[in-house]
């Protein structure tokens, strides 16, 4: 018996031939007593194995079983199933942390904006039988500072000590 | 033994819904009720207890994952057996990747299955539901992976030659002929065991 006209008998077994070849196939079958017997061969193993599979239950418990897929749920996707959620319930995940960062960005900005730009215009310091004063003008990006000698032998001295500092690095003007 | 009282007494339906939206208790209620029939599927297709407690949870896993595409076509038990077919497929991919060549040209060929005479009478007359279970199950475990694959699939879960082309990635006719050489094996294995019985 050829390989196809065997293929055949099983696709006229599985109901897998169009109506017309399979009436065909079947007056073949019924008159061919190879072909019968192959077909009657097959179909105790289709019968036999119809719903018979065998039963094979689980020997873990309930909760071991579980707590694997679970670990694994909340490890890969979230507690949520992405995919179920509507647009909006998607985005409200993300806005907690990123409204969170944006303020952080804000105060770090803010810090960053102050620090560079000093907040005095005048600061005064005095040291023992000295007295400096500091005066920074941002327009001018320059700071002049006043030194005065007010030690007993210095009294003596009427005009203070001047020196100018350009905010460029590495410039410094010095005046008396 | 129940993790939830209140869950359990839910129709399928109901807890499909509510895990759909979230609800992980619902899910693991449906795991409890149907976690033996996707093993089942998954050792019927690998023949290995730890390959198939494995690749059901990740089934499970990624059901959870998909509840959004499951649309209620039909079951949820049949979607399910899907995605575990899927994956014990992919996994019978890689292992069939790992075997040499020869050996799989051979299984594809039928072997000696074509030279067999047909077998007469029935194997399987006589046998009762637990002893042709059994039988079953033992001369499945003796099939090359394709073979026994193919049969799962047409036998226990009932797809068309089209259906298992699909999943079993491969031509319709190939899927015929496997199929008739594992039915051609299957039966010389099932009067084999009779013999064994019956000495």
């Amino acid at each position: 018996m050829k390989h196809d006209f065997e293929l055949k008998v099983q696709a006229w077994l599985d109901g897998e031939l169009p109506d017309r070849e399979a009436r065909r196939m079947g007056e073949l079958i019924a008159h061919d007593s190879e072909a019968a017997a192959l077909a009657a061969e097959l179909g105790c193993v289709r019968q036999a194995m119809f719903r018979q599979e065998a039963a094979c239950p689980l020997g873990d418990s309930r909760e071991f079983y579980w707590s694997k897929i679970q670990r694994q749920i909340q490890r890969e996707a979230g507690v949520r199933p992405a995919d179920g959620l509507p647009w909006y319930a998607r985005w409200r995940r993300y806005m907690g942390p990123l409204a969170g960062a944006a303020a952080l960005a804000c105060v770090l900005l803010l810090a960053v904006v102050r620090a560079g730009s000093p907040s005095f215009d005048e600061i005064s310091s005095t040291g023992d039988g000295m007295e400096a004063v500091t005066f920074h003008d941002q327009s001018a990006q320059m700071t002049v500072v006043w030194l005065q000698d007010k030690s007993a032998a210095a009294e003596d001295q009427p005009a203070p000590k001047i020196i100018r500092y350009e905010d460029e690095p590495g410039t410094v003007i010095e005046l008396e | 033994m129940s993790m939830d009282p209140d869950k359990s007494a839910l129709m399928e339906a109901d807890l499909v819904r509510m895990a759909r939206q979230g609800d992980l208790a619902s899910f693991e209620e449906l795991v409890a009720r149907h976690r033996d029939k996707i093993y089942a599927r998954a050792y019927s297709m690998m023949r290995n207890e730890e390959e198939a407690l494995d690749l059901s949870q990740d089934a499970w896993v990624k059901g959870w994952q998909r509840l959004a595409q499951f649309q209620g076509d039909s079951s949820f038990i049949t979607w399910m057996t899907r995605i575990v077919i899927n994956l014990c497929l992919d996994q019978l991919r890689k292992h069939k990747r790992q075997r040499a060549e020869s050996i799989e040209a051979m299984e594809e060929d039928g072997g000696v299955e074509r030279q067999m005479p047909v077998i007469h009478p029935n194997p399987t007359a006589g046998l009762e539901r637990v002893e042709l279970r059994e039988r079953i199950d033992r001369a499945l475990a003796q099939l090359s992976h394709e073979h026994r694959t193919v049969l799962v699939l047409h036998e226990f879960e009932e797809l068309e030659y089209k259906e298992i082309a699909k999943r079993m990635k491969c031509s319709i006719g190939t899927v015929m002929s496997r199929l008739f050489y594992a039915r051609r094996r299957m039966a010389s294995l099932l009067a084999g065991l009779r013999r064994e019985g019956s000495e």
